[in-house]
């Protein structure tokens, strides 16, 4: 039996701990879940009707640093879905990095470690022999990683384009379409949970460009960090200069690129019949293929629909360890 | 890609025909040929041709062979025109604007809006393929030095 841990028991860590109570049967139980104060630990996993929706008032809700878990050895599979700090990485990097030290194969949503230390935590989990995975980080549920590294990987990546922010995807559309000043735009997103209170990473652009980092970094073997990033957010975008946009057949959008070597976030013009023009909080990422050509994905980048890209990693590292068991 | 080419012929029968030769072996496609008989210096005729080749690596090839065969190119220019648009957020003068412009492209339209508070202008301007990057480029460090963001097209 797998034994799971997640870390950061908030929106993701919930949605995510329901559906793993299911996987007893396919060899893998969820056996810890941790926040900042502490851990509850079920030696024979949680089933979906034992699952706390608040951990720290269980009785046996263990108050210390969820290093433990770590280093007691409670998991042999960690999802970190801690919250995101993109300039330390922190808590995220010291519990992925903990993790895979100790051999323990790490899934996570958080892009601050990833954004912080790529080279470091790959290479780590490569020297461990464990696995680090990473899809929910970029496009939310969007298969981004995976279909690059499985489906694409006969062909060349040329350059990646992407709307990689959902919340500034909303605000520009909302400003598109209903010729809302933008901060208008941005509290009828806050309203609707779409953005957080402090909203600047998103409006700044730095949101995206963490994203373009680790999308180098994965895809493209750079070894880049966010100051490689050239940055322009949406703070200064007007409805009047998207409806300036409008009259010719286009919009504003803040698109993503790694282009050359050229990795940047800035406003651009892109028409309304461009695959990438996609409104509302969906994201959506193109790729350059020296063979294929264009192939563009569409998807929702947040929310939910992130489980999606837990479970695809969580149920990859599964049938890894079943291919090697069943090698030897 | 469309080039105006500048050869400098030598006064003798068949030259010219060795250099049409180089073009159409390289797929060169020739639209337009002007003699400048008068120009007539120091025993070169200068002659101006309009081609359209199927790359930049084919009028590279075709330029290297009419130079080997010792007919001097005397310049090249594309004649590639992209039209482009661009909105410049925030207040900018005109004049300034102008300036990125001269000898390497053109105003087609100006457009303004936003009123005082919040101002923009949507340029239009055509560009050889060649200044593209140059001009965008210098036009993001314009928009930057006075506080305006350069809203460009995404391809
Ligand atoms: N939500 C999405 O749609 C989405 C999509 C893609 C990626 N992500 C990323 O996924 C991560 C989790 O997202 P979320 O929406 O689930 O965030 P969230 O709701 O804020 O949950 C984060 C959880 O981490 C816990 N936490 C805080 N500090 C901790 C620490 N030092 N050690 C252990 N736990 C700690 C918090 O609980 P306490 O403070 O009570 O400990 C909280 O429950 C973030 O990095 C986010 O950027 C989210």
């Amino acid at each position: 039996m797998i034994r799971c841990g997640i870390v950061g028991h908030g929106f993701l860590g919930k949605r995510l701990a329901k559906h793993l109570t299911n996987y007893k049967m396919r060899g893998l139980a969820l056996t810890v879940l941790a926040s900042s104060r502490g851990y509850l630990h079920s030696p024979t996993g949680f089933d979906s009707d034992g699952l706390p929706a608040d951990i720290t008032a269980h009785p046996r809700f263990k108050a210390s640093s969820p290093i433990e878990v770590i280093e007691r050895g409670l998991v042999d599979l960690l999802v970190v879905l801690t919250p995101t700090n993109v300039y330390s990485g922190e808590p995220g990097l010291t519990y992925i990095r903990e993790a895979l030290k100790s051999g323990i194969d790490v899934v996570t949503a958080d892009k601050g470690p990833l954004v912080v230390a790529f080279r470091e935590l790959t290479s780590l989990a490569g020297s461990m022999g464990v696995f680090l995975c990473y899809e929910a980080t970029v496009g939310g549920g969007i298969p981004v990683f995976s279909l690059a590294r499985h489906s694409l990987r006969g062909d060349r990546i040329l350059s990646i384009r992407g709307i990689l922010n959902g919340t500034t995807n909303y605000i520009l559309s909302r400003m598109h379409f209903e010729g809302l000043p933008l901060d208008l735009a941005l509290q009828e997103a806050q309203m609707m949970g779409l953005a957080e209170r402090d909203p600047s990473l998103d409006l700044e652009g730095i949101d995206s460009a963490c994203k373009v980092v680790i999308l180098a970094n994965a895809l493209l073997g750079a070894d880049r960090r966010l100051e490689d990033v050239k940055v322009k957010g949406i703070t200064q975008v007007t409805s009047d200069a998207i409806l300036a946009a409008k009259e010719l057949g286009m919009t504003i959008k803040l698109v993503g690129s790694i282009e050359g070597g050229r990795l940047s976030v800035a406003p651009r013009l892109v028409r309304l019949n461009h695959p990438l023009c996609v409104h509302g909080s969906l994201n959506a990422i193109q790729f350059k293929m020296e063979i294929l050509g264009d192939l563009t994905l569409i998807g929702r980048g947040a929310g939910e629909s992130t489980v999606s890209a837990l479970l695809s990693d969580i149920e990859w590292i599964l049938a890894q360890k079943e291919a090697s068991r069943e090698g030897r | 890609m469309r080039i105006r080419l500048t050869l400098g012929l030598p006064d003798r029968p068949g030259t010219l025909l060795k250099a049409l030769e180089k073009i159409a072996m390289n797929g060169g496609n020739i639209i337009s040929i002007v003699h400048n008989r008068e120009q007539l210096t120091g025993g070169y005729v200068p002659v101006s041709l309009s081609v359209e080749f199927p790359s930049r690596e084919h009028f590279e090839r075709a330029r290297a062979g009419i130079e080997e065969s010792g007919i001097p190119v005397l310049g090249t220019e594309s004649l590639e025109r992209r039209i482009e648009t661009v909105i410049i957020i925030g207040s900018l003068s005109v004049d300034r604007l102008e300036k990125v412009f001269e000898g390497r492209g053109e105003i087609i339209s100006l457009a303004f809006g936003g009123g005082s508070r919040s101002p923009h202008m949507r340029v239009m301007f055509s560009v050889s393929s060649e200044d593209r990057e140059t001009v965008l480029e210098a036009l993001e460090e314009l928009a930057e030095k006075n506080n305006c963001v350069l809203v460009r097209e995404e391809a």
